[in-house]
């Protein structure tokens, strides 16, 4: 074997695998993540009866939708249906060979210099699976969900890519390796663009169907939308491509925002030289800061999915093109005003001002309430 | 009715501030305490009020068939014969119980029988808190009155997942 052969094709090959692998594990268990924890915030226990703590659930839902029977609508476009779940679970998996987990080159599969482009463009064609799925199962809920999908992926992968030029301002570079390395030597980028990174989180909320903007899958004006007519292992892919995509959004949102594998500001903390350092080990500890940012914005999905009721079709896309895109925009002019004078300070200041004085809003001192039914115990 | 909301002031318009608070709010009921009963393995002692299961004492029973009388839907049975026995050094006559069966798979446990009962402490009472009276047969549900009685020493029917037999509360009186 040549080098060459092994350096750009048995490599990335064998990463992007472990890296796959990872996933899916974390994907399986964000299921019971995901239902745990919102029970618990709604005041019940969720799933506890399959082992320990209810941890076998990972392993026992795979399992029911192996063994379930996989029902095919007559009326379907069979070709189209079968086409459906498939679809967009290749981008969700593909883009995880674009993102750094560690200190590159050792953990990133394959380092491309537009990878900001090419993970945006991939992860917008997921939609064409749902559309699909949604118009071949032959059912009007189906294709209301699939619509409605469409409809919103188009006007949030607006403020989306738009979101993301500032941070493209700061660190001049679409290599996700070059931003987080601008993040280190600076400030992370969502103290230097609090409002970008604000409309990221609303837009990869918008992006993944998840709960304020979860319409294509209302289940109580559609059923389930797209996916109504799926059963079995059909259901479980799109499920599995709608977690993937979440995870490349998390991935996304640390990198871009949150300084990728790195703990530290301003050249301080653990860096990436410093972690290069360590050698192995301090790779592996890059991995694993990657890996607890991200599952942190995972868990901030299912906060939010236990927090906000749905939007009507209208607000969303009220909130779409009427606040999120001027904001988008505005935040870029203001950006390219400052990148442009060299005060970037100015932005840091600006983004620490605005998160203590939420801090200061949200643990103001308050009257304590007391529960009417408490009154007579007291 | 025309209902008046509060105006939204420009800052919880723009900020979305009160999305905040809701964050807030599920991310404290997060660490609260849950109040679920995961049944089989734990279990609510009934409060002393509570009318569960039948028990019935043969002692104090005096037979007057005040209970049965008293049943709205007449689903206690009741044999009687007399028996001349000597109380005191004399010959009295004195009722013997036959029989006394409650269809209890009809009953609805309104406890009437139990306010009619003559005798004290009450010769048949539902204070048992005794709620697991699920069977597998219907006739299962139709008790004599040594089932009435050793009702608490029934041979189980069920078996629960931890292989323990429920701890059965004493009765409240």
């Amino acid at each position: 074997m040549s080098p060459l052969f092994l350096k750009y094709l048995v490599w990335p090959l064998v990463k992007f695998l472990i890296a796959f692998l990872i996933v899916q594990v974390i994907v399986a268990a964000m299921n019971w993540v995901e239902r745990r924890t919102l029970g618990l915030m709604q005041a019940r226990l969720g799933p506890n009866r399959v082992g320990w703590k209810g941890l076998l659930q990972i392993v026992a839902d795979p399992i029911k939708f192996i063994l379930k029977e996989d029902i095919v609508p007559s009326s379907s476009e069979k070709v189209a249906y079968f086409l459906g779940p498939m679809l967009p679970l290749i981008p969700a998996f593909l883009v995880f060979c674009l993102i750094p987990f560690g200190p590159p080159p050792t953990y990133i599969a394959a380092r491309v210099n537009v990878a900001l482009l090419l993970i945006l463009a991939l992860t917008s064609t997921g939609v064409y699976g749902i559309i699909l799925g949604g118009w071949a199962s032959n059912n009007k809920y189906s294709l209301m969900g699939g619509l409605r999908s469409a409809a919103q992926m188009v006007s949030y992968e607006v403020p989306f890519g738009l979101s993301i030029v500032g941070v493209l301002m700061l660190s001049g570079s679409f290599d996700l390796v070059k931003i987080v390395r601008y993040q280190e030597t600076n400030a992370w980028n969502f103290l230097a663009q609090i409002v970008a990174c604000f409309i990221f989180l609303v837009a990869m909320n918008a992006e993944n169907n998840r709960t304020p903007f979860d319409l294509p899958e209302a289940e109580s004006e559609l059923v389930a939308g797209y996916h109504t007519e799926y059963s079995a292992m059909k259901f479980a892919f799109f499920m599995l491509a709608e977690y993937s995509a979440m995870l490349v959004n998390c991935c996304l949102m640390v990198s871009l925002f949150f300084g990728g594998w790195t703990l530290g500001m301003f050249g301080v903390g653990l860096t990436t030289d410093v972690l290069r350092s360590w050698g192995l080990w301090g790779g592996l500890l890059g991995c694993a800061i990657f890996t607890a940012k991200v599952m942190a914005f995972m868990m901030m999905y299912v906060w939010f999915r236990a927090t906000f009721p749905r939007f009507r079709f209208d607000q969303l896309m009220d909130l779409g093109w009427k606040w999120m895109i001027p904001l988008a925009l505005g935040n870029i002019f203001v950006t390219g005003i400052i990148v442009l004078a060299g005060q970037e300070r100015l932005l840091y200041w600006f983004g620490g001002g605005a998160i203590v004085l939420t801090a200061f809003y949200l643990f103001r001192p308050r009257p304590k309430v007391v529960h009417a039914s408490r009154v007579s115990e007291a | 009715m025309q209902v008046e909301y509060p105006k939204p002031s420009w800052s919880d318009r723009f900020l979305l501030l009160d999305f905040l608070e809701g964050l807030r709010t599920t991310w404290r009921e997060l660490w609260k305490p849950k109040v679920t009963i995961r049944y089989p393995e734990e279990r609510i002692e009934p409060a002393n009020r509570f009318r569960g299961m039948f028990r019935f004492s043969f002692d104090r029973c005096i037979a007057c068939k005040l209970c049965a009388v008293a049943c709205p839907i007449d689903i206690i049975y009741i044999d009687v014969h007399d028996e001349m026995r000597e109380v005191d050094g004399k010959q009295k006559k004195l009722k013997v119980l036959d029989r006394y069966d409650i269809d209890v798979k009809r009953c609805m446990f309104c406890s009437l029988c139990e306010e009619a009962c003559p005798t004290k402490p009450k010769s048949i009472w539902l204070t048992t808190k005794t709620y697991e009276l699920a069977t597998y047969d219907r006739n299962d549900l139709y008790f004599n009155m040594q089932q009435l009685e050793y009702w608490e020493e029934r041979p189980e029917t069920t078996e629960l997942p931890g292989g323990e037999l429920p701890a059965i509360e004493g009765e409240a009186r």
